[in-house]
């Protein structure tokens, strides 16, 4: 009975795996995405940029869920933050992944770039990955900025009044570049408002094309290291030793006055 | 070309309408009036007394017309400001601060003829607490008997009078317009001393008080 149950349920699921791959082809898409070789030597360093990726997946959760209750008006900011880390039903757990992953996420930010730079993953074909890199890296920023004025606590307050101030000091465009920000021309309901939109609209939104990119990018070329390509930029590093190597025998040949 | 303009041209102008507003305009979220900040007894003779004061601004949905029109107004919005206040020192020392002759009878409430406002005026200090550097609120920290603003973020230092003493800030500290009336009061508008720029030209500080 149970054996006869196993195998129709078996047979409806291949069925239903069939007319999806037929239609979509959503199997032979999953499989390439998934499937994806890496190398041998050090795998656990690749395991940075998923890291990142991981920790960019969570904000974006939590925050969906953060806007359930937080209210960004300058009477009810700090209020509604309040509520969220004391009334609401995991409240706390669902704030402080925002807050804590946020910080991780600078952190992970910076091992991943630090592990791309010194292992030379940026060099050709991938340089333009780097850039993508390095635009996501802006956009997290800005993110950080923007997110940190939400809480209209004094902290968030006068980090922010900073933050505006040092972008006073640009060139030319340094009252811009405050007035922008500021909403106005001084800290006040507006400069809350804006910060909102750019925090969970314009920023996540620019966000998500990017990391698209890198992710296309990165698939495209495969992760820097393999075998394949380590040999060959270790034989090549070895056979420029070599020359200079000779190049040293033959100015001794010439530079006789070194030797005497 | 045309069709380009009208697609980008009202979305970017929507989002800087501040900029379009202050720096071209040059209207701005404060309102003119004087307000009161406190009466000359309250200085003491040696050191600098800071006294919280509130503007109104009418930024964005906060604006009084608008709040008036929707009848929905749940709190009067302003922008606090600390202000500090002290008597000139010809030294920079808050020891050494030259308050006028009449200040050591002075009680609260008094009122004081036009002479003497105008004395007051003359030896007065009225500070903006947002430092010249980043705009964080300084505080008076008194050290070895010497006192001077110590700005919690950087360490920028100011003397008694609000001059340059040390740390990153570029300048003294910003000084409100100020006028001394006969009630014996303090009133200041939301200006400081900065050198005016051209709107839309060219650029003026501070830019965030």
């Amino acid at each position: 009975m149970i054996g006869r149950i196993r195998t129709q349920t078996s047979e409806a699921s291949k069925l239903i795996v069939d007319w999806m791959e037929h239609r979509t082809g959503i199997v032979t898409m999953l499989e390439h995405f998934l499937y994806e070789p890496v190398p041998k030597r050090g795998a656990w360093i690749y395991t940075l940029g998923s890291a990142v990726l991981g920790l960019i997946s969570l904000q974006f959760l939590t925050g969906i869920l953060l806007l359930f209750y937080y209210v960004p008006t300058t009477t009810e900011a700090w209020n509604s933050v309040y509520y969220i880390m004391n009334d609401a039903v995991f409240g706390q757990l669902i704030r402080g992944l925002h807050y804590w992953s946020a910080n991780f996420l600078m952190a992970a930010i910076g091992l991943h770039m630090a592990q791309v730079f010194f292992s030379g993953g940026y060099k050709a074909p991938r340089e333009l990955n780097w850039l993508v890199g390095v635009i996501l890296l802006l956009l997290v920023v800005g993110l950080s900025f923007t997110g940190y004025l939400l809480r209209w606590d004094q902290d968030g307050f006068w980090a922010s009044v900073v933050g505006i101030k040092i972008g006073s000091y640009s060139p030319f465009v340094g009252s811009y570049i405050t007035h922008f920000l500021l909403g106005g021309d001084v800290i006040g309901p507006a400069t809350l408002s804006r910060f909102f939109a750019i925090h969970v609209w314009l920023l996540p939104a620019t966000i998500a094309p990017f990391i698209g990119i890198h992710l296309y990018l990165l698939r495209r070329h495969g992760v820097f290291g393999s075998d394949f390509e380590y040999t060959e930029r270790l034989t090549k590093l070895h056979e420029q030793q070599r020359l200079e190597e000779y190049a040293g025998y033959e100015l001794d040949e010439d530079g006789q006055s070194d030797r005497e | 070309m045309i069709t380009g303009a009208i697609l980008t041209i009202p979305p970017v102008a929507f989002i800087l309408t501040p900029i379009i507003k202050t720096d071209v305009l040059g209207d701005s979220d404060v309102s003119e009036q004087w307000v009161k900040v406190g009466h000359l007894s309250e200085i003491p003779k040696d050191e600098p007394k800071d006294f919280t004061i509130q503007f109104p601004i009418t930024q964005s949905y906060g604006s009084k017309g608008i709040q008036k029109e929707s009848g929905v107004s749940n709190s009067d919005y302003t922008v606090r400001n600390a202000v500090w206040m002290s008597w000139r020192s010809p030294t920079g020392k808050a020891q050494e601060s030259e308050p006028p002759s009449f200040a050591e009878s002075l009680k609260a409430g008094d009122s004081i003829s036009q002479s003497q406002s105008k004395e007051a005026e003359k030896k007065l200090n009225v500070l903006s607490s947002s430092c010249a550097h980043l705009g964080c609120p300084v505080r008076w920290l008194i050290t070895e008997g010497e006192g001077e603003f110590l700005c919690p973020c950087h360490g920028g230092l100011y003397d008694s009078n609000g001059d340059y003493v040390g740390g990153p800030p570029p300048r003294g500290m910003y000084r409100y317009t100020y006028e001394v009336r006969q009630d014996g009061n303090v009133y200041v508008k939301h200006e400081f001393n900065i050198k005016p720029g051209i709107p839309g030209i060219s650029t003026q500080q501070p830019y965030v008080i």
